[in-house]
């Protein structure tokens, strides 16, 4: 059985907190274990900041974002129509050994999102950005 | 998210309690600021508390770090809940912060 949630949220901070709400409603109802509810509203977040903060030069926009928890796996899919980004190849690999004097401040949102989920697909399809993550779910 | 300070001795404990996300990071970034005075010697983050973070929040944490190392001040985490310290090891933050199990073992670290 499969259970979805589908959300339209504006280019605004305070979006985030909507998102989080809906997300650990639709993780309870649908049994995730609490690590994984943690997991996925940080990436969630991640991406929902980088559309807000970069995805518009101005204005106010609206992005989807659509969960669709399944037995085994979660499929997430954010789609904006802000500036073409594909977090695979746009955003640069944080330096994850250097000293702490030497340590980039930042970068690392991507970094976490790449680390916590099972698969990324990026298609900039009709002027969309369309990002697709799975995160499969512990046998 | 609220952040209270106690001292123990030399080191200054501050208690992050609730979440810190891109909301309210530079909130989170002023807390600590003021709390942190230019010449302390030691500071422990005690994140017992702490529900959940962010890259926003672990920013915040590595601008701490860093200016603790600038004013020569030792610098610890301590408590951290296993999904927040699965992010710090993901970001790379255990090799940057001493972090401990708890804040009895962090104090004996510092002092």
């Amino acid at each position: 059985m499969s259970s979805r949630l589908c959300l339209k949220l504006e280019t605004r901070l305070d979006e985030l907190e909507r998102l989080t709400v809906a997300v650990e409603d639709l993780g309870q109802r649908n049994n995730w274990p609490s690590d994984f509810i943690f997991q996925v509203n940080l990436v969630l977040e991640e991406i929902g900041i980088n559309i807000i903060n970069h995805g518009y030069d101005n204005g106010l926009h609206e992005f989807e974002v659509t969960l669709t928890s399944e037995l085994k796996s979660l499929t997430i899919e954010i789609i904006d129509a802000g500036k073409p980004f594909n977090p695979l190849k746009d955003a640069p690999s944080p330096n994850l050994t250097a000293p702490l004097e030497e340590r980039p401040i930042g970068g690392l949102g991507i970094h976490l999102i790449c680390s916590l989920m099972d698969e990324l697909h990026y298609q900039r399809d009709g002027g969309r950005n369309r990002l697709t993550l799975v995160k499969r779910r512990d046998p | 998210m609220t952040v209270t300070t106690e001292r123990n001795g030399d080191v200054l404990i501050a208690k992050t309690e609730g979440r810190v996300d891109g909301t309210n990071a530079k909130d989170f970034q002023v807390l600590l600021e003021d709390a942190i005075d230019a010449n302390e010697t030691a500071v422990l983050l005690d994140l017992e508390q702490l529900s959940y973070i962010s890259s926003a929040g672990l920013r915040v944490i590595l601008l701490i770090a860093k200016s603790l190392r600038n004013q020569k001040a030792k610098f610890a985490a301590c408590s951290l809940s296993a999904p927040i310290r699965e992010i710090f090891e993901i970001s790379g933050f255990d090799k940057i912060i001493s972090i401990h199990d708890s804040q009895a073992e962090a104090l004996a670290a510092l002092r």
